[in-house]
């Protein structure tokens, strides 16, 4: 099984892709950098974003498998149509992915907003010495209160 | 070696570049670094979308991943410091 | 320690995910055959001889993106922007201010993108435009677009690009003039059909059996789509504008973005 060169690439890229989704995960959770989490938090999606398309890629028997795009429309048939549908990879997902990294940018660029801000009320952006100086302005309060 | 075998051993080496590109930017305590090794990885799978027939995931990501999203931690890199503490 | 632990948590739940992946969760990967779904919107995407099922777009992504999943896509832009208006928000009354301050960078730099800002707008134009045919559309025309003022904004600075007329006020009026145009875009059938007394639907591209209003499917001899090149040029717009918004005001000096936060405990 594994002697066919195109699924011994297959494990690879899947191994990858979970050793990526792995290490990025640890990143978001472990590391107490804001900015590095947010680098990691990207990682992780774009990640996921490669598994989406590898999930709706197909093997071809008719030679290479072709992009989901209708190239031959001057002279569209029926019998062209089906030869291209035959070969073609899965649309679906690639719309999917193609929304989700638009707007993953703009919820980076939100994140990136919020990191700045942290930034500028607590000088800081590690989140062990952002939470006792939160410690701290709660302690405050309570005395003043 | 043809050159289909030629393209499937190049996916397996992007894909497990890209393994150690995310390692080395999950580790590195230079964040600018740290975002460059990310910017690479980000080009691994470009590669990838590529051979895996996405042209339009291409298209867009090589703008967003590699042109903006580095530049956006740049800046943000150059307004809260280059450099994560030491554990403690 | 904490760490280790976090190590072990994470190990644990990939191998969970890769042994479902192993079981067959997501089928063989990669496949040998299309799904049912994939082989109808395939099938369905420019289909000339049967115009009443089709949306007469070759390029199967965007016809997803923006006629089969059309609803889908008007709300994802809706999450997009509401991501973008909570950073601007958060930057609240900074369009006056000055910009960055420094050394400005070689003379070589500077001319090299000058020649090539014209030429990364033109590209994305083309992407744009050419979304029905080739691969390409709204949102990448977009962010290839958006790259054009970040890069004039790192060489050149916040200031110049503020004297050469790209402003806050403007971007913000073009994004919200490409939004406006989008929503009339999806109500345009829908209005048409009220106005004519017919059935129609919201987001209407091609006419359906008893809903007969339709975006024209032809430009000259090439195929447009219908509705779906109108969106991608608004949508194209409306990310430039709305990446450049951002960038505009992320690109301000510390002091000046201070200086809003004074007495922001104490209220305004």
């Amino acid at each position: 099984m594994v002697g066919d060169p195109k699924t011994l690439v297959a494990l690879i890229v899947l191994f990858s892709l979970y050793a990526n989704l792995g290490a990025s995960m640890y990143g978001v959770i472990a590391r107490k950098n804001l900015v590095k989490k947010l680098i990691c938090l990207t990682m992780l999606g774009d990640t996921v974003n490669v598994f989406a398309i590898l999930v709706g890629y197909r093997l071809s028997r008719g030679g290479t498998p072709v992009p989901p795009v209708f190239t031959e429309w001057s002279k569209a048939s029926e019998k062209l149509l089906a030869n291209f549908v035959s070969r073609s990879v899965d649309p679906l997902p690639q719309a999917l992915v193609l929304t989700a990294i638009v707007i993953n940018l703009a919820v980076t660029i939100f994140l990136a907003t919020l990191i700045l801000y942290t930034h500028r009320h607590f000088g800081t952006v590690e989140m062990d010495r952002v939470s006792e100086m939160k410690k701290g302005e709660l302690v405050d309060e309570v005395e003043v209160s | 070696m043809d050159a289909a075998t030629l393209c499937l051993a190049m996916i397996g080496f992007a894909s497990l570049l890209s393994v150690f590109a995310t390692i080395m930017a999950v580790l590195d305590r230079d964040l600018l670094r740290a975002a460059l090794f990310s910017a690479l990885q980000s080009t691994l799978y470009a590669f990838l979308f590529y051979v895996l027939m996405a042209p339009d995931i291409v298209l867009v990501y090589v703008a967003v991943a590699v042109g903006i999203y580095p530049l956006l931690i740049v800046l943000l890199i150059k307004k809260v410091g280059r450099f994560e503490e030491v554990g403690r | 320690m904490r760490n280790v632990v976090v190590a072990l948590a994470v190990v644990f739940t990939v191998l969970l995910l890769a042994y479902a992946t192993y079981l067959g969760a997501l089928g063989p990967i990669p496949p040998n055959d299309l799904r049912e779904l994939a082989k109808a919107l395939l099938e369905r995407s420019y289909r000339p001889w049967n115009p009443f099922n089709t949306s007469m777009c070759p390029e199967a992504v965007t016809a997803v993106v923006w006629d089969f999943r059309g609803l889908d896509t008007v709300f994802e832009t809706v999450v997009f922007y509401g991501a973008i208006v909570a950073t601007l928000a958060l930057y609240r009354t900074t369009s006056r201010s000055l910009g960055l301050v420094g050394e400005r960078l070689s003379l070589i730099v500077r001319y090299a993108t000058l020649v090539s800002v014209p030429m990364i707008l033109i590209v994305a134009a083309a992407t744009a435009l050419h979304g029905q045919l080739t691969p390409g559309g709204g949102f990448q025309g977009g962010a290839i677009a958006a790259v054009a003022p970040v890069v004039a904004l790192v060489v050149f600075g916040r200031r110049k690009l503020l004297d050469l007329g790209v402003t806050y006020v403007k971007a913000l009026i073009v994004r919200n003039l490409a939004l406006v145009a989008i929503a009339l875009t999806a109500l345009g059938p829908l209005i048409a059909g009220i106005v004519l007394g017919i059935d129609a639907y919201v987001l209407q591209n091609q006419g359906k059996v008893g809903a007969p209003l339709s975006y024209p499917p032809w430009i000259l001899d090439v195929p447009s789509g219908g509705s779906v090149i109108l969106f991608n040029i608004f949508e194209a717009l409306a990310v430039a504008a709305g990446f450049t918004l951002v960038f505009l005001t992320l690109a301000l000096d510390e002091e000046t973005a201070r200086r809003e936060l004074v007495g922001e405990d104490r209220g305004w």
